[in-house]
This record gives structure tokens, C-alpha cells and sequence, in this order.
């Protein structure tokens, strides 16, 4: 397997497209968590390594009134410390793994990694998150719910490369919160999360907006729609969050693996957007409306 | 023994390995490097149960670095490993496979990446067999047999009194089925061992393992030697729990006979996976408990019939059915119990030792059957439990009565003392009052959280006991300089018996423990001690350092009373002197009495052979003198559960034991921790999911391995109720606390739901589906719990 | 590759494959063995090293991803003779049993103190959520932290290293 270093985006994808020309696989490579993991368990190895994890261009977290933008290349750590990020980002990298994993992972490889239970892929949709992709061909941008396909699946092409993800103003606003459940309390991977961001009217109280996302209940994070429907426009109280979290439970489809039975995932996931909306809508009243 | 005052012992002295452990300096088996060394690979079968069609090893000898790829074929000696007889473990099986992880071959290469690709590339064909896989197809009739006598691995009876005339006078009945899982001993270092060959034609090998003396007769009777060709030195061990000596047979005698093949050191080191599906487990369990008692709570009659699902082959299942039966009518005094314990191959990784060793699984029964008749009388169940207490002087299951150490009592008054000053679980935010009436729903059902409190006593048989010979060898030499030398049979792999040795020997010697050595068990050093299994270490180890030091320390005193001139018995040592009793001044260094002694000829050295007094039983009704001494011990623990989520926040766990005396209250403590949260795991977080015979979670994230941040809140109580086998009275107490809490968990559990789970783990899942299962107006309270969810495959 | 990096404060300059696992590079090639191998996969945190102050899970690291770091194992903890205030405190605590996790403890902790020299119950007990123990019952471990913190602040570590955010969430 060789190992190659470059020094720009541009250089990145150039290595790989003349890889590709000579019938070489190649893959990109930021921390490399998963990567290990996958060819430990004796997935086959690519022919190529380009580490991307060096570039400043993918390492860039700007946080301005207009947007916020993070590059691919940040770590989850860096992520998990900021608390002028919006808090289901935060805390969904908070709740992966372990600090060393955190200190060598990135939200760029999260994301492309696309395991259902990834616990950055659901704050992006709540946040409601575009992708920019690069290749040799040129830039395109996808939404978050349009980026991943199904497990371990995205619309990432041969040669492509995730560069940073950009959140519009509306996402550093209101009150968000993320929530999961594992087997046990640390290091726990996801049995079910959940993400939550909406906006309050400041003067009713009522929620303007609000997105809600699941992951681990589908072959891909989805948008809890009809609970979502419930929420929107509602004053929330203890019986419309019990109502929508009904909602949720219904309209999920797990399946039962060796984490969890779908019985289990829809139940916590009643029980997960409860707390979450709490949170957010606490967040939201106290002043970042 | 009791009242003496004593200078070391009793002291939280810190361990004597620990500036090793804490640099990196200590060699674990797989951090030796030694000039040549080659790695070693094992193919395994990766299908449950099949017979063995060929085994083709030329390509994997043409993997560049491939040394060699050893066969069942290629073993001189009987190609038989296993710790006890019939000893029905290939080493590298030939004709049937019998698990997944079964080893086929082994492949020996320059580094450890060649091994693998070897070992992948040898080709082998395998005619499947219908896996068998639950403990009701291993017994149905016309099964087939997983070995040639059938698939009962062990089975006995014990019989006490008559429980049909009991049950007859019982007033009160209560009757279940209890299961447990199979759990996995997950030590942090994955099984090591590497062979070299000396130029004298014996071999030695450094191995992680628990019992050297085991090794060195496998490793010997395969490679067709005599037992004196081999040595086996323990190398520093990242744990164990009973878990890795059959590996370290396995492994240590596939290095050995590779070694001698390729004439080069060879190593072989597992990975995590391969550990998990290669190595023992512990038994998975059904239990059918029935228990009568009179209305006053007086037990009159218990009956077991136990259910051990072994895997696929013996390993020390036979121990740990007699185990399990010997101690499955509980710390009570019980007049009338028929138990009847069997262990059954299936075609799954086979079951062993596992701190416990049958203990927690027949604990959490007859613990929840307590619990369940004490709710049936309305009764407190920690009152239950002392009316029924084994005192001194009282028979228990096997009708063995002890005069003293039976400290059972003191430890539930401790208990209860805190349990008055403590109020209810979750304080005054619960809401109810304090104590006494049982159930006590603690908060109405709809709330979110619930808080309950649950007990547990049991009782741990020390030492081998009637499983056979126990013995250990020490020795004990001491320098001119004054400083002493300890070498001990057994094994250190974390419980800290080396520190004990040291502190034992220290208080005989007078010499500070600082100036004391331990060196690691090698089997050339000391008699043949067998397996440092079943919390021995502290009694009969500690007891043969204890006798090899008197009789150096009598050489010292004998020399110091010539330099004195005095009568042997004024001689005190102590503190790193002789001292003359009454005359605080006269002190002389032990440096200076050990080179004189030495320059008169006297023995600075002795090697000792400590005995346990033998245990006396009859085979057919197990009744008899089973063990030298019992550890006694009582569990309180609170929990707070929310209903939403399943999850269990452990809010206090007390656990008092009667550990006759504590050598070192600082190990002892991390006894208790350790094993406690074990048993935490086995109750709460930790099941080996296993699929048509295939593990499904051999790895560290999928397998709920307890994180910090599920640690238990572990309180040690420590009673002193002197036990006259043990050294200054002590009584092991590294096993009890893993099936005390795993009980006392189930109870508080059961407390705070009003609804018994009679299978472990409880996860936060079962949890969720069984408050789901009783909302829907599913089988529920007391008669048990109908749990949604996966089934595991053991009956 | 040419891989040149600082190991415990000294030069080191090798050629080496680039996506060999640290974990070899330092085990095997190195010859320090006191970083150890548990899980292979990232999930027990026994081969946790220090880079450039971070603590990474060194079965996980490319080789090449050392290149100009400063590295700390935990044979670089003691000062020759003179044990870290955190090795001291393991072992006063009673921390360590079979010591084969706490190699990976100690650096976690190390980290953790470097950032945060008075760190809450909650920040340990993070710091530490990847070391996975079997012996201890991790109690004692969690006091051997607390314990080399006061030490440390005793003896005049520099005071005011950012916090972090408080705990808020995350995990039900």
C-alpha cells in the first residue's frame, strides 16, 4: 500500500485520478479511524493512501454571523470543545467514541464513513448542512439528507472528496440539542440518536422551525417528519412532545441487529426526542432565539 | 492466630511490582524479543461443527517468510491438551471440528503479517455437520454426540435430608427458572506465549498464564519429552481470571513443538477476535429452583436441577459443575436440599474457569429466590437471610460444620447498620420511607425513574477442596546481606499475591518488605503447585511462605541468640533486626546475624511444601468436608432506573466479607472493586451473542465491556473471622464479590420495577421491553418476566 | 519513508513504511515495549500515546503521521530515577493490578492534567472513557488522578489552562 502526502487539494486529486489511470484503487484519508478498523477486519487494501489530513484548506472552522463552515479535516475533538458551535454538533461529536479517538477522527471522515450510527450525521441534517464536494471535474454541493444513500453509502464519486460543510446563519440561531443511547455509558456506540434544531417565536413561544433527524432507525439519518408536523407552529408542552415523540416512534423503520432490537430503537427514540426537544427548546428560550 | 499484634501484615502495602508496571519495564509474553524469533499463526476452522476432510498446507508454505505449517500429524506426543481428564482437547484437530475457533494448523513465519497470510493460505476442507446448539437439542434423544460418550461432560448429585418430606412441611413454595449468559473474561492482554529452545536440550517457555506447573506437563507430554526438558517461567500476565490457562496450554505447546521444528524461538500472540472465539467462557446457565420455608421464614427445603451449557469441550467443567452444586442452596442452613448439576457440550466455545467458577450463576438463583420468598411472607429481606445465616457450628449443603470463621452474620449486621443510617434508595427525593416492608415501590409506576434496593448473601469455598490435591511449594532464601529471596508456585496476574508473600514473609523475618524479592513463578524453583485458581493464593500460598520462612527465621534466630547469648525464645526479629525482648537497645542488623549464620553453617534457605487438609466426601450425595474454609459476604446495592431508556445508575453498593484476616486492606479492596464490577457486567451489560454457532460481538465495542464511566460506587466492608487454615487467618476473597453483586443487581433491579427478570443480563433493552411487556398486561411481577428480544441460544 | 520525530525527548530517524501501525513502529522497531497492544481496533485504549500532547490510540495511527511530532510513551514519563507524581500516585492509590491498561492510563491521564491541572470528577472520568481496565474497578484509578493533580498543584503547575465547556448532554 503506498502512502502519499500531498500538498494541496489539487495535488490530492490529481494523485488519485492518476491512480485510478493506472488501474489503482486509492482512497483518501484523514484520520484514518475507520479506515484501520475496516482493514483490520480484512477488507481488501487499496492500492493507495492520500492523506489529506495535513491540508490547511480542509482544516478551516469559520464561524461568522452568516454561516459557519468546518473543514472536512477537523478533528471531532476540536469540535467537541468549542462551545460557540451550535450544541448538537458538539454534542454529537462529544458522543463519539473516545478522546483518542476524537483527537485522530474527523467530521469529514464521519460523514463519508456514512454508518448509520455516526453521531455527526444527524446534527448536519437538523442543522440542515451542504456538503461540498471537489473533484478534477469541478465543486458541486449536496444537502445533508441528499449525501448519504443508504449504509455506509453517499453520493461521493470515484475521486471525490468532501471539503467542508456549511451551515447558513439560520443554523447558529435558535436551540439545538443531540441526544443517543449505547449499551453502556462511555464509548458507547449509537443503539439510536437523535438531533434537534428549531426557533422559537420570541414573543409566543411557538415553534417557528424545526428539524428533527434520527440515525441508527434507517438505512440512512432521516428526517422525522410527522413529528416534525406536530411541532411546527405548536406551543411545545409535556402532551404535544409526547404526542410528536409517538410520531417519531411510528415512523421510523428499524431493523433489530446485535446492538439493539427495533423494539428497543423505537422506544428510546421516543424517549430520546423527548429530552432532546427539551433541551433545544431550553436553549432556544434562553436567549438565542 | 487472631490476637497477635503484627507489624506488616494487616498493612495497605504497596505492590512489589509496581515501579515495573507503571514504567513500562515489565515483559509481558508478547514483549520479548528474542535473536530469530519466528511468529506463530493458528488456522482456525470457522465453522461450528463438521468432520475434517483434508488439511493442505503446500501453499501456505510458499508465502514468502513461511518457516513452517505444523498438522495435528506433526505432534510427537498425544495431540491432547485440557485441565482436567479426559483431557478431550486437540491440540490441532485432525477428524472433527468441534467450534468455530477449533485450531487446525499452525502456521510459523518470519513476522507476524507472513504467519497470518500463511495461515489464511492453508487450504482446508471440512464436511459440515448441523451445529448443535442449545442444551435442549444436546440432550434430546437420538442427538448426535459432539464427543464419543455422549454430550454430558460431567454430572452429580447432592443429597441432604429428604426434600420431598420438606417440601411437605413447607407452608410458603416459590419456583422458577433462572438463566444466565455466557460472559466473556475480556483481559486486557490478549494470550502470549513464546518458546526458546536452549542449547541443552531444554526448552523454555515464557507464557501468560495463570498455572506454570499445567503448562509444563502439556507442553512436555506433546512434544513426547520428559517433563524436567521443560521450563516454564510466568511471564508478566495482563490478567487472567481463570481464563488463559487452557490457551496458554494450547498455545505454549504449539510454540514449544514449533521451536523445536524450526530450531528458533517462536512467539504467538492473539488478537482480540481470535481470543474471544479461541479461549474459554464462562458456563451459560438454566437453573430450576424450587424453595420451601415455613411462615416464619425458616427454610425447610431447596431443590436445583442446573444446567451448565460447556461448549465444546471439557477444559475444568467438571470442577465447576461440583462447584456450582456444592454451593447452590446458598450461606443458609438449609435441612433439606436435592441439587442436581450436569454440564452438556454444545458445538460453541468451549466453557471454563472464570472468577466465580459456578458460583454467580447458581448465586443470582437462589439469591432471586430468596428475594422471591421474601416477598411471598411480606418479610425484610435482609431479616430472611440472617434467619437462615450458617453460624459456626452449623452444617452446611454437604453437612461440613466449621467451629470458627463462619463470619456470615457480622456481615449482614454490617449491612443492616448502614442500610438504617442510609434511609431509602434515592433519599427523601423517593419519597417513601425508610426500610422494612417489601416491595416497596418507590415511586408510582408512569414516573420516569424508579429506585430500588437490593441484598445478596453468599458463601465461597476457598482453595481446591474435594476437586483434588492441594498443595503449593515455596521457597525462601535468604543473603548475607540480609535480604530475602521468595519464589512461589503460583502465579501473580494482578491480585497483588506476590505483595502478600512478601508481607508474610516480612512479618516472619523481620525483614522490610523493601528488601524482600518475589520472583515469578518458574517451574524449576519450587514444587509443583498447580493452578492459582480459586482464591488460594492468599491461604495455601501464603501458608507455604509462611512455613518456609520459619523455618530460615529459625536459623536467624538461633544464630542471633548465640550472639546475644541468650535463650532462643528472647529473640525478637523485627524491623530489619534482632532485637532482645525487654531490652529495647539490644538490636542486632539482620545482615550482620545472616552472614554469621552462613559462616556457621547454618541453612539460610527452605523450600516448603504446604498441604491443605484434605477434603473428605462421599462421591455419590457430596456430602463431606468439601473445603478448608468459606468466605462469606453480603451485598447491598440502590439503583435509580429510567424507565424511557432501560439505563441503571448504581447509586451505592456496599459489600461486606468475611475475609477471616485482611493481609492487605489496600489489595483487598481492589479484589472487591474488580470482581464487583465483573459481576456487574455479567448482570447488567455483558453477553456473548453467539449466531448458528458464530460469535457475532468479538470485539470491544459490540461486547459491553464496562467503561469508567460505568464503574459501580463499590463500599468494602471488611469482617475479621479468623480462619485457622489460612496464614494469620486469612481467607481468599478475589472470586465472592463477582456473584454478589451480580445478585444483589437482579434484586434492586426487581425492587424497583416490581417486576423480576430471571435472566442476565438484564440490559437497558430488556429492561424497556419487560416495563413494555407489563404494561400490556404480559406475565409479570414475581412468577417472572416476559422479556421481548433477542433469544440466545442456550436453551 | 524517512520518518524523522521526537520519542520522549530524543531525536529518532528511521526509514519505515509509511502505513505501518505506530503501534509497531514503536513496539518493534523502537524496542519500547511498554505501549501495548489490547484490541487491534481502537477500543481499549491500551496502546494510548501522546502526540504532540494529544493522547491517540497508536493501533490506529499511520506511521507516516508521526512525521515532526513529538511522541510520548510511557517510558518517557520517570525522569530517569524520579517517577512522574502521576506513576507515584497509581501506586500509592492502589491503581495498579495487572498494569497492563495502565501504560495507556497514565499517558490519558497525563493528558488530561497537561490541559486541565484541576480537573472535575466529569473530566477525568472523560479523559479516561477510553482505557479500558478489567482488573480495578477503575475507583482507584480515578483517585490516583485526583490524587497527582493536588501533587502537581502543590508543586506550582501552571495554573489556568482553558476549560473546557461544562458537561451538557450528548449521551442519555
Amino acid at each position: 500500500m503506498e502512502y502519499l502526502v500531498p500538498a494541496s487539494i489539487a495535488e490530492a486529486l490529481r494523485l488519485v485520478g492518476e491512480e485510478a489511470a493506472r488501474g489503482r484503487r486509492a482512497r483518501f484519508l484523514a484520520g484514518g479511524t475507520d479506515l484501520a478498523v475496516q482493514l483490520a477486519d480484512g477488507a481488501p487494501a487499496p492500492d493507495a493512501l492520500v492523506d489529506l489530513s495535513g491540508l490547511p484548506e480542509l482544516r478551516g472552522l469559520r464561524l461568522e454571523g452568516d454561516g459557519l463552515s468546518i473543514g472536512a479535516a477537523v478533528t471531532l475533538e476540536e469540535l467537541a470543545l468549542r462551545a460557540d458551535l451550535p450544541a448538537c454538533l458538539v454534542q454529537g461529536a462529544r458522543a463519539i467514541g473516545s478522546p483518542q479517538i476524537r483527537c485522530l477522527g474527523t467530521i469529514g471522515g464521519n460523514l463519508c464513513n456514512a454508518s448509520p450510527c455516526g453521531d455527526t450525521l444527524t446534527p448536519v441534517i437538523a442543522l440542515d448542512g451542504r456538503l461540498v464536494l471537489l473533484s478534477e471535474g469541478g465543486r458541486r454541493e449536496v444537502t445533508a439528507g441528499e449525501f448519504f444513500t443508504g449504509p455506509k453509502a453517499t453520493v461521493l464519486r470515484e475521486g471525490e472528496l468532501l471539503s467542508e460543510v456549511l451551515f447558513g446563519a439560520r443554523a447558529l440561531r435558535g436551540g439545538s440539542a443531540f441526544r443517543m443511547i449505547g449499551k453502556r455509558n462511555g464509548q458507547a456506540i449509537s443503539q439510536v440518536n437523535v438531533a434537534v434544531w428549531l426557533e422559537c417565536d420570541p414573543d409566543s413561544g411557538a415553534i417557528r422551525e424545526v428539524r428533527a433527524a434520527a440515525g441508527s432507525v434507517a438505512p440512512t439519518p432521516i428526517r422525522l417528519a410527522r413529528a416534525e408536523a406536530l411541532l411546527r407552529g405548536q406551543v411545545a408542552g409535556e402532551e404535544l412532545e409526547r404526542e410528536a415523540a409517538g410520531a417519531a416512534a411510528e415512523e421510523i423503520r428499524p431493523i433489530s441487529d446485535v446492538r439493539a432490537s427495533a423494539g428497543y430503537r423505537r422506544a428510546v427514540t421516543a424517549a430520546l426526542l423527548r429530552e432532546a426537544l427539551a433541551q433545544a427548546l431550553a436553549e432556544a428560550r434562553a436567549g438565542r432565539a | 492466630m487472631s490476637a497477635e499484634k503484627l507489624s506488616v501484615v494487616g498493612r495497605p502495602a504497596p505492590k512489589v511490582d509496581g515501579p515495573e508496571l507503571v514504567t513500562g519495564r515489565a515483559r509481558f509474553a508478547a514483549d520479548f524479543n528474542f535473536p530469530g524469533m519466528l511468529y506463530g499463526c493458528a488456522r482456525r476452522a470457522g465453522v461450528p461443527a463438521g468432520r475434517i476432510r483434508s488439511i493442505d498446507t503446500a501453499e501456505a508454505l510458499q508465502v514468502p517468510g513461511a518457516a513452517a505449517v505444523l498438522t495435528g500429524g506433526d505432534i510427537p506426543g498425544p495431540n491432547l491438551i485440557g485441565i482436567l481428564p479426559p483431557y478431550d482437547q486437540p491440540l490441532l484437530a485432525t477428524e472433527e471440528v468441534r467450534y468455530e475457533g477449533e485450531s487446525l494448523a499452525l502456521a510459523v513465519a518470519t513476522t507476524r503479517e507472513a504467519a497470518r497470510r500463511a495461515a489464511a493460505a492453508v487450504r482446508v476442507r471440512i464436511d459440515p455437520l448441523p451445529p448443535i446448539l442449545t442444551l435442549e437439542e444436546a440432550l434430546a434423544a437420538g442427538a448426535r454426540r459432539i464427543h464419543p460418550n455422549g454430550n454430558i461432560t460431567y454430572q452429580k448429585k447432592l443429597v441432604k435430608g429428604d426434600v420431598n418430606r420438606g417440601f411437605a412441611q413447607a407452608e410458603v413454595v416459590v419456583e422458577n427458572t433462572y438463566r444466565t449468559s455466557f460472559q466473556e473474561h475480556a483481559y486486557m492482554e490478549p494470550e502470549a506465549a513464546v518458546a526458546v529452545p536452549g542449547g541443552d536440550g531444554r526448552i523454555t517457555v515464557y507464557a501468560s498464564c495463570q498455572s506454570p506447573f499445567h503448562l509444563r506437563g502439556h507442553i512436555a507430554a506433546n512434544l513426547g519429552v520428559p517433563a524436567s526438558r521443560v521450563r516454564v517461567i510466568q511471564a508478566y500476565t495482563g490478567g487472567s481470571f481463570g481464563g488463559k490457562d487452557d490457551v496458554a496450554t494450547e498455545i505454549g505447546s504449539l510454540a514449544a513443538l514449533a521451536a523445536v521444528r524450526c530450531g528458533a524461538p517462536v512467539m504467538i500472540a492473539h488478537e482480540r477476535a481470535e481470543s474471544i472465539i479461541g479461549s474459554n467462557l464462562r458456563h451459560a446457565a438454566r437453573i430450576r429452583y424450587r424453595t420451601g420455608a415455613r411462615r416464619d421464614g425458616t427454610l425447610v427445603a431447596r431443590q436445583a436441577e442446573i444446567l451448565l451449557d460447556g461448549g465444546a469441550y471439557a477444559s475444568e467443567s467438571p470442577f465447576v459443575t461440583l462447584k456450582a452444586l456444592t454451593h447452590a442452596a446458598g450461606p443458609y442452613l438449609v435441612p433439606n436440599v436435592y441439587v442436581e448439576a450436569a454440564t452438556v457440550y454444545t458445538n460453541k466455545t468451549y466453557c471454563g474457569a472464570f472468577r466465580g467458577f459456578g458460583v454467580p450463576q447458581v448465586t443470582f438463583a437462589s439469591e432471586s429466590q430468596l428475594d422471591e420468598l421474601a416477598l411471598e411472607l411480606r418479610m425484610d429481606p435482609l431479616e430472611l437471610r440472617r434467619r437462615n445465616a450458617l453460624k459456626a457450628g452449623l452444617p452446611t449443603a454437604t453437612g461440613q460444620v466449621f467451629a470458627q470463621s463462619v463470619g456470615l452474620v457480622q456481615t449482614i449486621d454490617r449491612i443492616a447498620e448502614l442500610r438504617r443510617a442510609a434511609g431509602p434508595p434515592g433519599g427523601e427525593a423517593a419519597g417513601e420511607p425508610a426500610g422494612g416492608t417489601y416491595p416497596a415501590l418507590r415511586s408510582t409506576p408512569g414516573e420516569r425513574y424508579r429506585f430500588g434496593r437490593g441484598v445478596a448473601c453468599l458463601l465461597h469455598g476457598i482453595s481446591n477442596g474435594a476437586e483434588g490435591v492441594d498443595v503449593v511449594g515455596a521457597s525462601v532464601q535468604v543473603s548475607q546481606d540480609g535480604s530475602a529471596l521468595v519464589g512461589v508456585g503460583l502465579t501473580d496476574f494482578g491480585q497483588g499475591s506476590r505483595t502478600v508473600y512478601a508481607q508474610v514473609a516480612s512479618e516472619v523475618l523481620g525483614i522490610p518488605v523493601e528488601r524482600i524479592t518475589v520472583r515469578q513463578a518458574d517451574t524449576d524453583s519450587v514444587h509443583d503447585s498447580g493452578p492459582t485458581v480459586a482464591s488460594r493464593s492468599t491461604t495455601v500460598g501464603g501458608m507455604a511462605v509462611l512455613k518456609a520462612a520459619r523455618e530460615v527465621a529459625a536459623s536467624l534466630r538461633a544464630m542471633a541468640a548465640s550472639m546475644f547469648k541468650c535463650p532462643e525464645d528472647r529473640v525478637q526479629l523485627r524491623e530489619g533486626c534482632a532485637a532482645l525482648a525487654g531490652q529495647g537497645e539490644a538490636r542486632i542488623p539482620l545482615g550482620e546475624v545472616a552472614a554469621a549464620a552462613y559462616w556457621s553453617g547454618l541453612p539460610l534457605m527452605h523450600l516448603a511444601f504446604s498441604r491443605a487438609p484434605d477434603a473428605r466426601f462421599d462421591h455419590e450425595t457430596h456430602q463431606g468436608d468439601v473445603y478448608i474454609a468459606y468466605s462469606f459476604g453480603t451485598h447491598l446495592m440502590d439503583v435509580r432506573v429510567d424507565a424511557w431508556t432501560g439505563r441503571v445508575e448504581v447509586l451505592r453498593h456496599l459489600a461486606a466479607y468475611d475475609v477471616g484476616r485482611a493481609i492487605n486492606p489496600l489489595l483487598l479492596e481492589g479484589q472487591v472493586e474488580g470482581g464487583a464490577l465483573i459481576g456487574f457486567g455479567l448482570a447488567h451489560l455483558e453477553r456473548v451473542e453467539t449466531e448458528g454457532g458464530h460469535i457475532q460481538n468479538a470485539n470491544f465495542a459490540d461486547y459491553a465491556l464496562p467503561t469508567i464511566l460505568d464503574r459501580l460506587p463499590t463500599e468494602t466492608l471488611v469482617v475479621e473471622d479468623p480462619n485457622p487454615t489460612g496464614p494469620f487467618g486469612a481467607k481468599g476473597v478475589g472470586e465472592p464479590p463477582v456473584a454478589g453483586t451480580a445478585a444483589a443487581f437482579a434484586n434492586a433491579v426487581a425492587d424497583a420495577l416490581g417486576l423480576r427478570f430471571t435472566r442476565l443480563p438484564i440490559t437497558r433493552e430488556d429492561i424497556v421491553a419487560g416495563l413494555e411487556a407489563g404494561a400490556a398486561g404480559g406475565a409479570a411481577g414475581p412468577a417472572g418476566a416476559k422479556v421481548k428480544g433477542k433469544e440466545a441460544e442456550h436453551g | 519513508m524517512l520518518l524523522e520525530f521526537t520519542c520522549n525527548g530524543s531525536p529518532v530517524r528511521l526509514e519505515a513504511e509509511p502505513a505501518m501501525r505506530a503501534l509497531d513502529l514503536i513496539r518493534d522497531r523502537l524496542g519500547l515495549t511498554g505501549t501495548k497492544e489490547g484490541c487491534g481496533r481502537g477500543e481499549c485504549g491500551a496502546c494510548t500515546i501522546l502526540v504532540d500532547g494529544r493522547p491517540l490510540n497508536a493501533c490506529l495511527l499511520y506511521a507516516a503521521k508521526l512525521q515532526g511530532r513529538e511522541v510520548l510513551t510511557v517510558e518517557g514519563l520517570a525522569r530517569g530515577a524520579e517517577l512522574h507524581p502521576l506513576q507515584v500516585a497509581f501506586l500509592e492509590a492502589g491503581a495498579v493490578q495487572c498494569g497492563y491498561c495502565t501504560p495507556g492510563m497514565l499517558l490519558s491521564a497525563k493528558a488530561l492534567l497537561d490541559r486541565h491541572p484541576h480537573p472535575s470528577l466529569s473530566q477525568i472520568e472523560e479523559a479516561l472513557s477510553g482505557n479500558l481496565c478489567r482488573c480495578t474497578g477503575y475507583a482507584k484509578i480515578v483517585r490516583a488522578v485526583e490524587r497527582a493533580a493536588d501533587r502537581l498543584h502543590a508543586q506550582g503547575a501552571a495554573p489556568g489552562a482553558q476549560r473546557r465547556p461544562a458537561a451538557g448532554g450528548g449521551r442519555a
